[in-house]
């Protein structure tokens, strides 16, 4: 066997050669977002699915829950309730997220383990890093803080969670544009747990969004070009503009059913 | 009859806030639900977590022992999550942190 053959060849399926796809920016109600990115990590596990980067805004807005949070302890279902928003369980850890229809973009990315690097913090940096580039594109300094955050100056821009299953990654995370940060704490139980250190500021301060640093609030749109941007750098991978199949597509509206369940909602 | 005891408490690990629902028969864990948002890898294995603190008795070594088999059994991954910081929570649900 000659081993310049072999080394030709994982060049070309991993190096900087290497397509991605990128999903048109898409709108969705929560369960049906939760359900592509399971459907999309299924089926990229399966070798059905490229590995992928999307974007999308949720309608109506809502809050997400980490998979091993309880909904009672973590949102005012009431609150919920009265404006309308929807509140859905992850299959990722991490905490509780509103996702403001009118100021938050939410990004996944799924691709295959080898895709990133086998230690769980490297490969947040990994992507969370493609973040900052995005970020940078956009005219902000920001860096990624361990575990999953994306910060400027201490304080929160963007937060991520990932899911390892099946041989495949699935990540996805928040960009905090212009939400309406006094519903989000309407809606959040915080935890006197969380701020009961007197050196922490309050977590109202500790988190700032794209329209307060840049003074202006870019379009949906421009924000989803520059962090995809800046995540094809960091993989080093040239993004190609393609929709979901349709077998991704019905196998995400087979799964739909149980983010709606409220089995799954109240599972912890 | 034991006496049955009902304790809550949440404890802030450097990533991730454990809150701890425990129910105590005499000194030994009966039943323990962990929540939080913490990251787990496996995530399926939280719930193998739970079912290790099913009768052991609620002070710190027999804790700590039970959290170490959870983590040698298979390899579960915890970034900046400790044994000891599952270990105080649950002893702080079991009113048993001082």
């Amino acid at each position: 066997m000659n081993p310049s053959v072999v080394i030709n060849i994982t060049k070309e399926r991993e190096g900087p050669c290497s397509r991605w796809r990128l999903l048109p920016l898409r709108v969705d109600d929560a369960s049906t977002a939760m359900a592509i990115d399971e459907a999309l990590l299924r089926l990229n596990a399966e070798g059905k699915s490229p590995n992928t980067i999307r974007f999308w805004r949720w309608l109506p807005s809502a809050v997400s829950i980490g998979c091993f949070q309880s909904v009672e302890r973590e949102v005012d279902l009431e609150v919920a309730k009265k404006y309308g928003v929807d509140v859905v369980r992850r299959i990722t850890g991490g905490g509780a997220v509103f996702h403001d229809h009118d100021g938050e973009l939410t990004y996944s990315v799924v691709c295959g383990q080898e895709d990133v690097p086998a230690d769980i913090v490297e490969s947040y940096r990994l992507i969370c890093g493609g973040l900052v580039r995005g970020f940078e594109r956009l005219g902000i300094h920001a860096e990624f803080k361990p575990v999953n955050d994306v910060q400027v100056n201490g304080r929160k821009i963007s937060g991520s969670a990932q899911t390892r299953r099946w041989g495949s990654v699935l990540q996805h995370g928040t960009v905090l544009i212009s939400p309406d940060v006094r519903r989000m704490f309407e809606l959040l139980k915080v935890s006197p747990e969380k701020i009961s250190d007197k050196f922490i500021a309050p977590v109202f301060e500790r988190v700032t969004t794209v329209e307060r640093e840049l003074g202006r609030r870019p379009a949906f749109e421009e924000v989803r070009d520059e962090m995809s941007g800046g995540l094809a750098d960091a993989f080093g991978v040239e993004l190609v503009e393609a929709a979901l199949s349709r077998e991704e597509l019905e196998l995400a509206a087979d799964l739909r059913s149980k983010y709606t369940s409220r089995e799954w909602l109240m599972k912890r | 009859m034991e006496v049955i005891a009902l304790g809550y408490a949440e404890f802030k690990a450097p990533k991730g806030l454990i809150k701890v629902e425990v129910e105590l028969a005499g000194d030994k864990i009966s039943r323990v639900s962990i929540s939080g948002d913490f990251f787990m890898y496996p995530e399926e294995a939280l719930e193998r977590l739970e079912e290790e603190l099913i009768g052991v008795r609620a002070e710190r070594e027999s804790l700590l022992a039970a959290v170490h088999r959870f983590y040698g059994s298979t390899s579960i991954r915890t970034p900046m999550v400790e044994p000891e910081h599952w270990v105080e929570a649950i002893l702080r649900a079991s009113g048993g942190s001082q």
